[in-house]
């Protein structure tokens, strides 16, 4: 069934794309794809794209914005059609999948180092596979944590908490005086669960690979794990984690009936149109050892079968990249700049709450890059839920999903 | 003379054997090829690799344990579903004012997708803001809001109940048109004769809507087997793929790890699972009443 969608899609296609560029015939095309972040995406890249077309007259470029629910299965789709764009905007963690089969253009021999000083340096990181750059960011999120001012004014906190522990003691006082508030939402559902965990295990010192092998069983892992479970056990966290996935703790947190949770600079926007009366402030990544946050990025990517590529490659410079189209992106997502000099713009320098995740940026730490990589999250995550669930200890559930991920890590 | 005849019953079901061909034969010839190759995420096949992603599969304790579940899953909803519908059915095939609304009530549901009702449930048993924890609260039936979705030993019994209320619409249908066959002369004979409602329904009744509930097994395995809907909205087959079953599986093995050749396998051996069952209980159920 599927097979023969697919099919029909590309017939349409091929018959759209036919007849659009029949009135065309001298123009050079460029095809690009990006994912639809807002509604406002699709204007953001048509603005840059007229931009480059009246600066370069023989070049006409088609945007296309699809959700980000279809656009692996679209360009899986594409690229076995043999119609893959030139360009597109991919998940920064997918990109194995597109080097292994040789489908991403390595992009250094573009890259001048004028243009690489502009991108915070460690956002390039993840998008570079065996020493050789893939992908160029387009936006930035990293994760804080926000805390219900109101909440803790009742419980008599005084101090924002800096630490894991000092989040602990502060939970403490939201449970005895926050009126059946609950101190830290604690997410145990669906995806994202063991983004959740990281948070903690990051800061005790913990690496999700060393040395080649899982690290989640190690010291730093128990910690973070029985820290979540003392929250759970001491009526701390919301009761049963497992039955609230990352909206459900957000919900809680919108309703004034959490003290703090951890999220990124979304529940902003969320809160502004939602509970607009919801009085709360945003303070960094509690740490223990070490202070890190999460930090993700979604990624352009040109395409290796594109018959255009240095053309493709001045549009990703001059157009996607130019300061004027970075700044009408960040300004309407309301993601993080990956850009240095974005945050000169005097609407996001002073804008204090975006501020307050943008400080994070050098400290983020990205998901390391595995082929294997959703089965490490879908193995991390069962064994939380063992733990949170009371079902196993912390050094029995992680031993057995470290040497689960042992088993995908090594070449096979 | 008499070769038209012959001729003219095969050439008329050509069209439709030539539709099932073309619906069916495409997908399942090109998912025995995928299995027996090595197939990347893009869906673009590599090297032949024999029986290895059957032998992988039959190795993933996970794989297993969702095979298991299924057929509690399968069991549970298809045995429910009969058991609740035939007096349901049997209550709307009498006469009594106001039976069309009834009818209607009960019937309605078969117009909701199983998505929208996946979705109304898991707001209903939403641990913090959902309408059942607030209505036990509010009857002091529990003093603390109960997690319904937190855990497998809970969640997996409620997925079967809502999967239940899901099904049980359309076997009623099956099970109304039962009641209206039957021929009244002979139930008119046997209250004549003395016979009580019960020994009705256990002697003439339920021997006569035999091959109805035949067919509702045989839908409501199908369904049953096959429906990915609730527990995936409910639970997505976790916590720690406590309520996985085959189907919630199969959607994370090709659509989460992108590993499409072993669910080419799985979805393989699932179809053959359920062709032989149906090929096995038509050879003996439907027989047996034929004879």
């Amino acid at each position: 069934m599927k097979r023969i969608s697919r099919l029909s899609l590309l017939g349409i296609s091929a018959l759209a794309m036919s007849i659009a560029a029949m009135p065309a015939f001298a123009k050079t095309q460029l095809h690009v794809i990006v994912a639809h972040f807002s509604d406002h995406t699709l204007t953001t890249f048509q603005n840059a794209a007229k931009r480059f077309e009246a600066a370069h007259p023989d070049v006409e470029i088609n945007i296309e914005d699809v959700s980000w629910d279809n656009l692996q299965q679209r360009l899986a789709t594409d690229i076995a059609g043999g119609t893959a764009p030139d360009i597109s905007v991919i998940a920064t963690r997918w990109v194995l999948d597109y080097v292994q089969n040789d489908i991403a253009e390595p992009l250094d021999a573009y890259i001048k180092p004028e243009f690489r000083s502009r991108f915070y340096e460690n956002l390039l990181k993840p998008g570079t596979v065996d020493g050789k750059t893939y992908l160029l960011p387009i936006l930035a999120s990293t994760r804080a944590l926000y805390y219900n001012k109101d909440l803790y004014a009742k419980a008599g906190v005084t101090d924002i908490p800096k630490t894991w522990d000092e989040l602990k003691a502060v939970s403490e006082k939201v449970k005895a005086k926050g009126d059946g508030a609950y101190g830290f939402g604690i997410q145990g559902k669906e995806i994202e669960t063991d983004t959740y965990w990281y948070y903690p295990f990051w800061s005790y010192g913990g690496d999700i690979v060393k040395d080649g092998k899982s690290g989640i069983a190690g010291e730093a892992g128990v910690q973070a794990a029985n820290l979540y479970k003392s929250f759970i056990d001491g009526g701390l966290s919301q009761p049963s984690p497992t039955g609230s996935n990352r909206q459900d703790i957000e919900t809680l947190f919108k309703q004034g009936r959490l003290g703090a949770l951890v999220t990124g600079p979304w529940l902003r926007g969320q809160i502004a149109s939602e509970a607009p009366k919801l009085n709360y402030g945003i303070a960094p990544m509690p740490s223990a050892t070490k202070q890190l946050t999460w930090g993700g990025t979604d990624s352009m990517m040109l395409f290796k079968s594109s018959p255009n590529k240095e053309l493709a490659w001045q549009f990703i410079q001059d157009g996607i990249f130019s300061t004027e189209t970075r700044l009408e992106f960040t300004l309407s997502e309301g993601f993080l700049p990956v850009l240095k000099e974005e945050m000169n713009d005097s609407r996001l320098a002073n804008d204090a709450s975006l501020k307050a995740f943008a400080d994070m940026l050098p400290i983020a730490q990205f998901a390391p890059l595995m082929p294997q990589w959703e089965q490490v999250v879908a193995a991390t995550t069962a064994a939380l839920q063992q733990i949170y669930l009371g079902q196993q200890d912390a050094k029995t559930a992680l031993g057995a999903a470290a040497t689960q991920i042992d088993g995908l890590i090594a070449p096979q | 003379m008499s070769r038209p005849h012959l001729l003219l019953p095969f050439a008329m079901l050509l069209p439709s054997l030539a539709l099932v061909i073309w619906i069916m034969g495409y997908p399942v010839t090109d998912l025995m090829r995928m299995s027996v190759h090595a197939v990347n995420r893009f869906g673009q096949a590599g090297n032949f690799v024999g029986a290895l992603n059957f032998s992988k599969l039959f190795a993933d304790p996970l794989f297993w344990a969702s095979f298991r579940r299924t057929v509690i899953w399968t069991v549970c909803v298809t045995s429910g579903t009969i058991l609740i519908s035939i007096p349901v059915a049997l209550v709307l095939s009498q006469d009594f004012a106001g039976r069309s609304v009834a009818r209607l009530i009960v019937l309605l549901p078969w117009a909701v997708s199983a998505t929208m009702t996946g979705i109304v449930w898991r707001w209903t048993l939403n641990g913090q803001f959902g309408m059942l924890n607030a209505l036990l609260l509010q009857f002091g039936l529990t003093d603390q809001p109960i997690e319904f979705l937190a855990t497998g030993e809970v969640a997996f019994p409620v997925a079967i109940l809502i999967g239940i209320l899901a099904a049980v619409p359309l076997t009623v249908i099956i099970f109304l048109g039962a009641f209206s066959s039957l021929p009244g002369d002979v139930f008119d004979a046997a209250r004549i004769d003395g016979a009580g409602p019960l020994n009705t329904f256990r002697y003439m009744t339920l021997p006569l809507i035999r091959p109805f509930v035949n067919i509702a097994i045989v839908l409501n395995v199908i369904y049953a087997f096959n429906s990915f809907a609730i527990i995936w909205i409910l639970t997505q087959g976790g916590p720690a793929n406590s309520t996985d079953i085959l189907v919630t599986y199969l959607y994370k093995v090709a659509f989460q790890y992108g590993k499409m050749a072993e669910a080419s396998a799985m979805s393989l051996m699932m179809f053959a699972f359920l062709l032989v069952f149906c090929i096995l209980y038509a050879r003996f159920a439907m027989r047996e009443r034929a004879l």
